[in-house]
């Protein structure tokens, strides 16, 4: 591998990323303008006269051509504005840095739990192939990828929450808590560590387990999948069986060769598997009172909030988009053989 | 990797397990006197905290809290509007000019001093500014607003209105906020601190999880019989339902699932409290030119009283809401003055297919009749769906209609109502407590609903009713709009909710604070 | 291909060439394997023939309240009346559930379809083409890509439900969207490797029209991997159908029964000690996408030469193989 042909790689992947981002933009925007109804009239919630909703309409511009509103989001883009809700005038940087604390430490700590599980299971399952250790681990991955995880979330509070009344069911700290911690970072975690606050912490770190725990468990078939596919390729592999040949321990083989090689794809997979991951993550939210980007967003929908849920799904996609980027460029370094 | 490796890793693990449950264990408020500081949940929500920018119940809550009005109403039977930052206001030589006189001494929580400025700085914004979630169009008919010195204000109206103090009982432009701290021209974002007179201080608000209330030092009226006030809030009943069992919350003031209530009221670690209800449930019919346009037969007047012979609304009220809501005859909400069951008068209390059936065939309307009846699906509560499966069937069942349901999400049936709907559900939940406000937005010429409904008589009967000198007078025109209403059918009204607050056995006070108004005045509670 | 190299004896007798082919990795394959992919076959049959005897088999409508003029009661519980209790609209939650399959068997088999005639054609060309359309396409595709799929579904069935109105085919076509990127990635990486193979450049060195290559030689090979994803996204569009019916951008009670709006409205009964309104749609739902994975699984694992365990000693196969590649497509 030669310096420049990494660097022309990685120029012309950026490259590529310009045209990807203006194509979600304008995707984005089409499909938010294209259908009937009117951010106004739902904020007004069923009150005002047609005329009074008009005169809002007009001074707000939605009632431009289509082209000037779609020029002005753009130049607003640009300048790194994306732009303010309708219903209740955030600024959509705000909301990311206010939710999006919380969704990032449920989806950092969901996919802690995805990989822990995925890899013990994934390993075992891939090495005692076809014995009832894989037919348990495979179903095991199989049913948790079958459960919804608002399903699987319900369940976990009418259990965790209702029954054995061990974990609090919904948000992510209870309301003292929230009332009294400074805020540094808004990952919660974190600001509760700043303050030295064991209290907050473990209120914090509690509300945390059942919906990172249900996530986690739903995205854990996913890598129970890939491992023991991985686990089970390597083990065929020439340089395995060559290790074999060379007459070394059938459990050296395993642990030296095979799972270290199968463990090498599964770290592109996170980052790939990060689109699935935020989905899994606005139902989660959803079902567990999440504060974070993905319930935001479910609410900005209903309420046709167009700045809003632009701003929000522009922010999903890009983190997709970086996170591929980024895991290409990894690849590109580790792998010389991967180039366009 | 080695044995030993393995071993240390479990002894790592071990100790990681050991700390994490040892932080678990400890306190979960980190060390906060919690005692009387009030937990409340609800799944309303919050839109823009400026006064000038909200027109919903969810930020009204929160607004009560921390502004005033000139005028109050409530809490208890005293629903005429009363003193709060007035001290008296009476109208100039006819109805057309309003003065109030202002409350001396009262300070902001910022310290500055409460003038006439600031009221005439708060109008003037409000209609300036004209959010798109602001109350602004309840002030369409303030022409002006002038001082008359430090503590008097006067309003100039561009006609003349009986029912003006009621509307400055409303969170429409009467939430005064300091003209010193907030923009003339444009909304404070809900982020910054705000400033106003009432009982408490926002303290911190966190969108969409929190909103953190003190009580505010410089105000002017009794001291919060609490320390403070958390206002948690939820997405749906369900889950708020079990952090109140939980005892995450002491107390949950929202319209709850019906099985949710109902299983809340056998639960013995919560206390269910229910007072009188001022939001109603109502189906709109399309009339005229509008109805034939959109291929619904309520254009003609038979079809409509056909269906108002027919609406289920006991089957609706104990099935779909067992009993936790109450059949309405008319738009006014009962429990106000002047409301009359007259849709029971004309109609009869219970359906009657015989007399559907009757007054089709004296229309000679060939039966049956097939059109689509439009709801909403989340707005209103997800039992909005068991409401029009029940109204589909009653309908259904004598083989004069034919029914189909169609649903739209919020944003979008709201949209055009009228013009797009021909037959299609609303709810309603007063401006102020007056049954003018169940009239004048619905019948007479400029109502929102779009229904194509414009009757000359139903317009007089308003500018009678708003020029009424008396209020026996006024009231006497509500009840024969409310007769020419159920007569023409524009409209069926068919329930009628309860104010319906639930909070743990230690706190105190509620029941002081449930009246139509549906104001939960959280500084009247205690917790003990 | 390698995956008909081998046809057990017993395979040999029955059906034509399309079924023996079929038919072939099953035999060949063993044991615990076997044991899933059978498990798996049978469960999504169950649900298959549930779902188009659906009429005959439930015993009441999705929205029957009464029958012979006598209303059901609400909220009863399990009981010989009514196997799985009735919800809070006097619905039978057996016939709901039975009904439910039927409303997934629809919308997802609208979905596949919808997806395939779109995504297959769209990655044929690309790949067989490629320069500027390619890059196009796939510039297009791998910006849908970027959307986490559920949100690219709600913001479609959303957007469709204002225009078209919400019901099955909304709910098709949500999902769709979704899976477009997916059918053109695999096609069009595949149609690539194909493309440069001799007999694909002996056709076209014969001076076969590109459509013609297209049909008769890329095609075919290519849509051999088609079935197994299908499967698998079978799975994933149960769920999807789920997540949206939960967030309330799905079909709706009136429309059909629906498992996952019956789980959304069954969670807040269940708060209530009313278990069964959403816990039967919600068992189903995990029943059926389980089944359902494992047979797409065990067809993976049977057609895929890599994983499969042979029982006649090696055979030859493919390394540059389609199913290996599909391995990797399917967990990506």
């Amino acid at each position: 591998m030669t310096g420049t042909s990494l660097k022309a790689y990685a120029l012309t992947r950026l490259a590529l990323v310009v045209p990807m981002v203006w194509i979600l933009l304008t995707l984005v925007f089409l499909l938010m303008r294209v259908a009937p109804g009117n951010p106004i009239s739902a904020a007004l919630g069923g009150h005002a006269a047609p005329s009074v909703i008009e005169a809002i309409t007009h001074r707000l511009g939605y009632d431009k051509p289509m082209y000037v509103q779609y020029g002005d989001y753009l130049w607003g883009v640009l300048h790194g504005d994306l732009g303010h809700t309708i219903t209740d005038r955030r600024a959509v940087s705000s909301i990311i840095v206010q939710n999006g604390g919380a969704t990032l430490e449920l989806t950092v700590f969901a996919s802690l739990i995805a990989l822990g599980v995925g890899l013990l299971v994934g390993l075992l399952a891939g090495r005692y192939r076809d014995t009832w250790l894989d037919v348990g681990g495979r179903l095991f991955g199989i049913v948790a990828y079958a459960t919804p995880v608002f399903f699987l979330g319900f369940l976990a509070q009418l259990v965790f929450g209702i029954w054995l009344g061990w974990l609090p069911t919904s948000g992510q700290d209870s309301p003292l808590t929230d009332a009294f911690l400074r805020i540094h970072t808004h990952i919660l975690i974190i600001d509760a560590i700043w303050d030295g606050d064991p209290g907050a912490l473990g209120d914090i770190l509690k509300h945390l387990i059942l919906p990172a725990t249900t996530l986690g468990i739903v995205y854990a078939g996913i890598f129970i999948r890939l491992v023991r596919v991985n686990v089970i390729r390597s083990l065929k592999d020439d340089y395995v069986e060559a290790a074999r040949a060379r007459g070394i321990r059938e459990r050296s083989v395993v642990y030296h060769y095979a799972f270290r090689n199968a463990l090498v794809p599964v770290v592109t997979v996170v980052g790939l598997q990060l689109a699935l991951l935020l989905g899994g993550a606005i139902l989660t939210e959803e079902t567990f009172n999440w504060p974070g980007i993905g319930s935001t967003l479910v609410t900005y929908l209903a309420d046709r909030d167009y700045a809003g849920v632009q701003g929000i799904v522009i922010v999903f996609a890009l983190v997709v988009v970086i996170a591929s980027l980024v895991i290409d460029f990894v690849n590109a370094f580790v792998d010389p053989r991967i180039r366009y | 990797m080695g044995r030993r490796k393995w071993r240390w890793l479990l002894a790592g693990s071990a100790a990681a397990a050991t700390a994490a449950a040892a932080v678990l264990a400890t306190s979960a408020y980190g060390g906060h006197k919690a005692s009387n500081i009030l937990l409340d949940g609800t799944t309303e929500t919050v839109t823009n905290i400026d006064p000038a920018g909200n027109y919903d119940y969810g930020t009204a809550t929160v607004d009560y809290m921390i502004f005033n009005r000139l005028l109050a109403a409530g809490p208890g039977k005293n629903l005429a509007p009363h003193p709060e930052l007035a001290t008296k206001c009476y109208s100039v030589g006819g109805l057309k000019t309003w003065a109030c006189n202002l409350r001396k001494g009262v300070k902001f929580s910022n310290g500055d001093a409460f003038t006439s400025a600031d009221v005439k700085f708060s109008f003037d914004r409000t209609i300036k500014i004209a959010d798109p979630s602001g109350i602004s169009s309840l002030l369409t008919n303030l022409k002006s607003t002038t001082t008359s010195g430090p503590y008097k204000v006067v309003f100039h109206l561009k006609h003349a209105q009986s029912t003006w103090p009621q509307v400055l009982t409303t969170t429409a432009g009467s939430m005064i906020v300091d003209h010193k701290v907030y923009p003339a021209d444009k909304i404070l974002p809900s982020t910054s601190s705000q400033v106003g007179t009432g009982p408490y201080v926002l303290t911190r608000y966190t969108p969409g999880v929190s909103a953190v209330f003190t009580p505010n030092p410089h105000y002017w009226g009794p001291k919060p019989k609490n320390s403070g006030l958390v206002i948690t809030y939820y997405k749906d009943s369900a889950t708020m339902k079990l952090a109140l069992q939980a005892g995450t919350l002491d107390m949950a003031f929202d319209a709850f699932a019906p099985t949710d209530l109902i299983s809340l009221h056998k639960s013995s670690a919560v206390k269910v409290y229910v007072g009188a209800g001022s939001g109603i449930r109502y189906l709109v019919l399309d009339v005229g030119k509008q109805a034939r346009k959109l291929g619904v037969p309520t254009g003609k007047l038979a079809v409509r009283q056909a269906l108002a012979y027919l609406m289920p609304r006991q089957t609706i009220a104990s099935r779909v809401y067992h009993g936790q809501v109450s059949p309405l005859y008319s738009m006014v909400a009962k429990g106000l003055p002047g409301h009359i069951d007259a849709f029971k008068t004309l109609y009869g209390a219970k359906p009657s297919l015989a007399k559907a059936r009757a007054v089709l065939k004296k229309a000679h309307i060939k039966t049956p009749l097939k059109f689509t009846i439009w709801y909403t699906p989340s707005h209103y509560g997800a039992a909005s769906a068991d409401e029009y499966a029940e109204i589909q069937r009653a309908l259904d069942k004598g083989g004069l209609f034919h029914i189909t349901l169609q649903t739209a999400e919020w944003s979008q049936y709201v949209n055009t109502l009228g013009t797009t709907k021909g037959v299609f559900q609303l709810g309603w939940f007063p401006d102020y407590v007056d049954g003018e406000d169940y009239i004048n937005p619905f019948y007479p010429k400029g109502q929102f609903l779009q229904n194509g409904y414009n009757d000359p008589k139903m317009n007089r009967l308003q500018i009678k009713e708003e020029g009424a000198k008396t209020a026996k007078a006024r009231i006497a025109v509500l009840k024969q709009e409310q007769m020419l209403a159920a007569r023409d059918v524009p409209i069926i009204p068919y329930w009628q909710n309860q104010m319906v607050a639930v909070a743990r056995k230690n706190v105190k006070g509620i029941t002081s604070t449930l009246d139509p108004t549906y104001i939960m005045r959280f500084w009247l509670l205690s917790k003990s | 291909m390698a995956v008909a190299a081998r046809v057990p004896p017993r395979a040999r007798r029955r059906g034509g060439p399309w079924l023996r082919r079929l038919w072939s990795p099953v035999g060949a394959t063993q044991g615990l394997a076997r044991v899933m992919l059978v498990a798996g076959f049978v469960t999504t049959l169950f649900f298959l023939v549930i779902a188009i005897f659906a009429r005959w088999i439930a015993p009441y409508g999705y929205t029957q309240y009464e029958v012979h003029g006598v209303r059901f009661a609400e909220l009863t519980h399990p009981s010989g009346a009514h196997l799985f209790g009735t919800t809070v609209e006097s619905d039978d939650v057996l016939s709901r559930v039975i009904w439910g399959a039927q409303t997934e068997l629809k919308v997802v088999v609208l979905s596949l379809v919808l997806a395939l005639a779109v995504g297959v054609p769209l990655g044929l060309l690309s790949g067989y083409f490629g320069s500027v359309l390619d890059r196009g396409l796939v510039l297009v595709m791998d910006a849908l890509f970027a959307f986490p799929p559920l949100l690219l579904a709600i913001v479609i069935a959303f957007l469709l439900g204002s225009t078209v109105g919400s019901g099955i085919f909304t709910a098709a076509f949500a999902i769709t969207v979704t899976y477009v990127p997916q059918y053109f990635r695999v096609v069009r990486n595949h149609v690539i490797s194909v493309r440069e193979e001799p007999y694909v450049d002996a056709a076209r060195a014969l001076g076969a029209r590109p459509l013609t290559v297209i049909r008769k030689y890329v095609f075919f090979n290519v849509v051999q991997n088609v079935p197994v994803i299908a499967t698998l996204n079978a799975a994933d569009a149960i769920l999807t159908l789920a997540g949206l019916g939960f967030l309330g951008y799905g079909i709706q009670p009136t429309q059909g029964a629906e498992w996952g709006y019956d789980v959304q409205r069954g969670l807040s009964d269940a708060t209530n000690g009313i278990w069964w309104t959403g816990v039967f749609p919600g068992v189903a739902i995990v029943v059926l996408v389980t089944g359902i994975t494992l047979l797409g699984e065990g067809l993976n694992e049977t057609i895929n030469p890599v994983l499969r365990r042979r029982r006649f000693g090696r055979i030859l196969f493919d390394p540059l193989g389609s199913a290996e590649a599909l391995v990797e497509e399917q967990s990506l």
